[in-house]
């Protein structure tokens, strides 16, 4: 994106702008197809003719529609941080075009689907690409702005005043928070044979939100709301809370997408698990996913489930206690060896624990996990006379299956959060960090390293059997198939990618990865390909994560867009080598620095 | 030795007796004794390469020596780091080694972990005792920060500050363990005169505190007007020791550091030319651009 800086000069940079906004406006009254595909018209009125309806315009279009208008007004109204916000539109503007294009012209067979045939114009897409292209140009023309600190004083108001007109500007921002996620969650429908266009459509309403946060983000104003509900924190927290409850209630309480959303809190619970052992304390673990599958299987077998050997039949609060305890003693288990390892060593050792786990769940060693047969027939869990697969009433709203799951995983997502926030802000949390740090230096510091390691493991084991008690009650059946090495794998990207060390970053993260594919499914073999593009695309362009610590965020800052960067890293770079030369110079020291 | 005996039992905090270390081959420490009175400020200096970080790596635990007792008190210190700071030896690194992405206030914070009582369960819960607990120990990294000069920087970045600033942030994080015995791996590497001016005086109101201090240092104008007594380390052994005025003038000092004088290093290398061997002579005098 650097490279992109005074491509332009300066004095173009408006012009562009603007001419940047009309491209996306006039793209969005073309027409993006010349045909019907053949798996049935594309969304959103593709092959609409040129201004056949302008006031009709939905979907991807209506977006594009008001990424134009907003990059125009942004041009000439006095915006906070102008640059960063028309770069957030051109790029926003830029990913929706290319996605839906190239998904048309894949589907309809080479570029003539977006271009031209049989006498038929459509060059949506196109111009909405250079339109992307142009808009990103003309913010690079332009000196980039600090982003605009707002004071927390909403209005400048003091006393209860200032807190009420917090408390409003909080809610509003929650209430469009809520909004954004029951539009994630459901745009594009049910992905798979029924709707073969889920995939784009979802992609492409990502680039949208990805460029409104993006811009919002330019104006200052989602710190803003982060500060303020940083302030505000009790009632920041149940207000989330009660938005989460809210969920159900609209469009998103579906049976499908609280199956869904509740899948992904369990995947959650565990990221933010699995976030207390790379996070904060940095020890890399690949074979997390055992904890899950520990936890998973002890509560199957005291589910009362026919097929487990157990077969005992215990209330769940204390089966799924059991799960936390039994899959937080394994944690211990595995942590012990971090003593004598460190790094990439470590690495290693948690990913053959993670195939042991595998290969003997998989081949029933103990009779305890059904081997290939797997543990079916789990019951549901059953509390207060209710069965949890059973829908409910309430409010006078008839609430599908599987939303007791979705409200029960809320509450186990939101007391996962608390241990998270309450053990990093505490002594151990501090001491956890220092090893992330400087392992060394924590020692030096009497930091009894050891134990502060296997304490990690054990707390993210604990929180991972939790979950797994959950997870299994919910799916109903307890396979070895679900905890293979793949899902480590992404439950480490969903820490990294929201963001190491922070709970949102954690929970949008699984969010992400555990519902992309599940928004991909038409893509078929292809989904895993464009998982994978998007992945290495966001770690290339935001390596900090998602939703970065605060900490971080300032390690990165000098490393994104800043230009002036380059020099400083040098400098670094040539500190560094000096002081690693005074070091060999004080020779006896080295051999066993080198063992570091 | 000698020196050793010369003090009562009674006053000497820290004493290493006969500490030998040897890497493989290399033998970095021959036969090291080290005693540090009660409130005293003992300094090591020595050319590049002596052994003074190796010392001090012996002292606090990171390495094991081959041979040879380190006491504080009168005790045998444990070789686990973790164990020699909560026993009350702190100390700081020749390369700042701050935990850089944390604050200047968690940074202090850490320190205090040994003289925190809060386990897992009040970590969990966060109850009445803990945030006692926790105001306590931020109260008095507060105090430590002001002590060493880096008030109103609590929520700085560690890695922003600049150079002299992570200089004092490491002292600060050090008393925060409340020591007995403080050392000092070059404090003042890198500073400019004022800066090392503020050191010095920083590290007589340590002392003044109660605490023993042994300091590293290459600034041996720095170490004769601040140490009570200087042991001066070449080649892995303690070549002379005294005070700071014996040291100066003692010719031997003045050949580790300098080198020979011309004549007599013409003469030793035409003697051997003579013998056909290659003579190596003392460390050379690099070390006098850092004074």
């Amino acid at each position: 994106m650097s490279r992109l800086t005074g491509f332009l000069p300066t004095a173009l940079a408006r012009p562009f702008a603007v001419i940047g906004g009309v491209l996306l406006l006039i793209a969005a009254m073309l027409p993006w197809a010349t045909f019907l595909l053949n798996d049935g018209a594309y969304p959103d009125k593709a092959t609409l003719q040129f201004f056949d309806a302008p006031l009709e315009l939905t979907g991807y279009r209506w977006n594009v529609l008001l990424f134009g208008a907003a990059a125009i007004i942004a041009t000439f109204a006095p915006t906070p941080g102008k640059a960063r916000v028309l770069r957030a539109l051109g790029w926003g503007g830029l990913a929706i075009s290319a996605i839906t294009s190239i998904f048309i012209a894949g589907k309809g067979g080479g570029l003539g689907a977006i271009t031209a045939v049989d006498g038929n114009y459509a060059f949506g897409g196109i111009v909405g690409v250079i339109g992307g292209i142009v808009l990103i140009l003309a913010a690079g023309a332009m000196p980039l702005p600090d982003i605009p600190h707002w004071s927390t004083k909403v209005f400048g108001l003091e006393g209860w005043a200032g807190r009420i007109a917090a408390w409003v500007a909080l809610l509003i921002a929650f209430a469009a928070v809520l909004y954004l996620v029951q539009l994630t969650l459901t745009v594009g429908g049910i992905g798979g044979a029924a709707f073969p266009y889920a995939g784009p459509v979802f992609l492409a309403f990502l680039g949208f939100a990805g460029g409104l946060l993006g811009a919002l983000h330019g104006m200052g104003i989602t710190g803003w709301v982060s500060r303020l509900s940083e302030e505000n924190r009790a009632f920041s927290i149940v207000v989330l809370l009660l938005c989460a409850f809210a969920l159900p209630f609209t469009e998103a309480g579906s049976q499908y997408w609280m199956q869904v959303a509740a899948t992904i809190g369990v995947y959650a619970a565990t990221a933010i698990g699995l976030n207390i052992v790379v996070g904060l304390a940095g020890l890399l673990d690949l074979g997390y996913v055992a904890f899950l599958g520990i936890g998973a299987f002890v509560a199957a077998n005291l589910s009362g489930a026919a097929a487990s050997t157990v077969g005992w039949n215990i209330p769940f609060p204390l089966a799924a206690l059991l799960s936390a305890v039994i899959a937080g003693i394994f944690g211990a288990i595995v942590g012990s060896p971090t003593l004598r390892v460190r790094g990439d060593y470590l690495a290693i050792v948690t990913l053959a624990f993670g195939e042991i786990f595998y290969r003997t769940a998989q081949n029933d060693i103990g009779t305890l996990t059904g081997g290939a047969s797997a543990i079916p027939g789990i019951p549901p869990i059953t509390m207060f006379g209710t069965a949890f697969n059973e829908p409910i009433t309430l409010f006078g709203t008839e609430l599908p299956t599987g939303v007791l799951y979705y409200f029960l995983i809320v509450l186990v997502v939101a007391a996962v959060m608390a241990v998270f926030a309450n053990l990093k802000n505490s002594r151990i949390g501090r001491a956890w960090i220092a090893i992330r740090e400087d392992e060394d230096a924590a020692r030096a510091m009497g930091i009894a390293t050891g134990k502060a390691k296997i304490l990690a493991f054990m707390c993210g084991a604990t929180l991972a059997g939790l979950a797994g008690a959950i997870f299994v009650h919910k799916l109903g059946t307890a396979s070895y198939d679900s905890f293979k090495f793949l899902e480590s794998v992404t439950l480490l990207a969903a820490v990294i990618l929201g963001g190491m060390g922070t709970i949102p970053g954690a929970v949008l993260g699984a969010s992400l990865l555990f519902v992309l594919p599940e928004k991909l499914r038409e893509f078929e073999d292809y989904r895993l390909l464009v998982f994978g593009l998007a992945l290495i695309f966001i770690m290339r362009f935001r390596p900090q994560g998602l939703v970065p610590d605060r900490v971080r965020r300032a390690e990165f800052a000098g490393e994104t867009a800043e230009g002036k960067s380059i020099e400083e890293i040098q400098e670094k770079a040539v500190l560094e080598q000096e002081l690693e030369l005074e070091r060999e110079h004080e020779a006896p020291s080295a051999p066993k620095e080198a063992g570091r | 030795m000698s020196a050793a005996a010369r003090h009562s039992a009674a006053d000497t905090v820290l004493e290493a007796n006969g500490v030998t270390m040897i890497f493989g081959g290399l033998t970095a420490l021959n036969e090291v004794s080290l005693s540090l009175d009660e409130g005293r400020i003992v300094g090591l200096i020595g050319p590049n390469g002596a052994g003074k970080t190796t010392l001090f790596n012996c002292l606090t635990g990171l390495y094991t020596p081959t041979r040879g007792s380190v006491r504080l008190r009168g005790r045998e210190l444990p070789h686990d780091p973790a164990k020699v700071t909560s026993s009350g030896v702190a100390r700081t690194f020749q390369n700042i080694r701050l935990f850089p992405n944390m604050t200047v206030l968690e940074n202090v914070l850490v320190g205090r972990h040994i003289r925190m009582k809060q386990g897992p369960i009040a970590s969990l819960f966060h109850g009445p005792r803990f945030h006692r607990g926790e105001r306590d120990a931020r109260q008095r990294s507060r105090e430590l920060l002001e002590f060493v000069g880096l008030s109103n920087l609590d929520d700085e970045v560690a890695r922003n500050l600049p150079y002299g600033d992570q200089r004092r942030l490491e002292i600060a994080r050090a008393l925060a363990t409340e020591p007995d015995v403080l050392l000092l791996d070059e404090p003042t590497a890198g500073m400019n005169p004022q800066e090392t001016e503020a050191a010095r005086q920083l590290i007589f109101r340590i002392r003044d505190t109660g605490i023993s201090v042994v300091v590293i240092e290459h600034d041996t104008k720095f170490i004769f007007s601040l140490c009570d007594t200087v042991s001066v380390l070449v080649q892995g052994e303690v070549l002379v020791e005294g005070s700071p005025e014996t040291v100066r003038d003692d010719p031997r000092v003045i050949e580790a550091y300098l080198g020979k004088p011309r004549e007599e290093v013409e003469a030793s290398l035409t003697e051997a030319a003579a013998t056909g061997q290659v003579v190596e002579h003392g460390a050379n005098g690099g070390e006098e651009k850092d004074a």
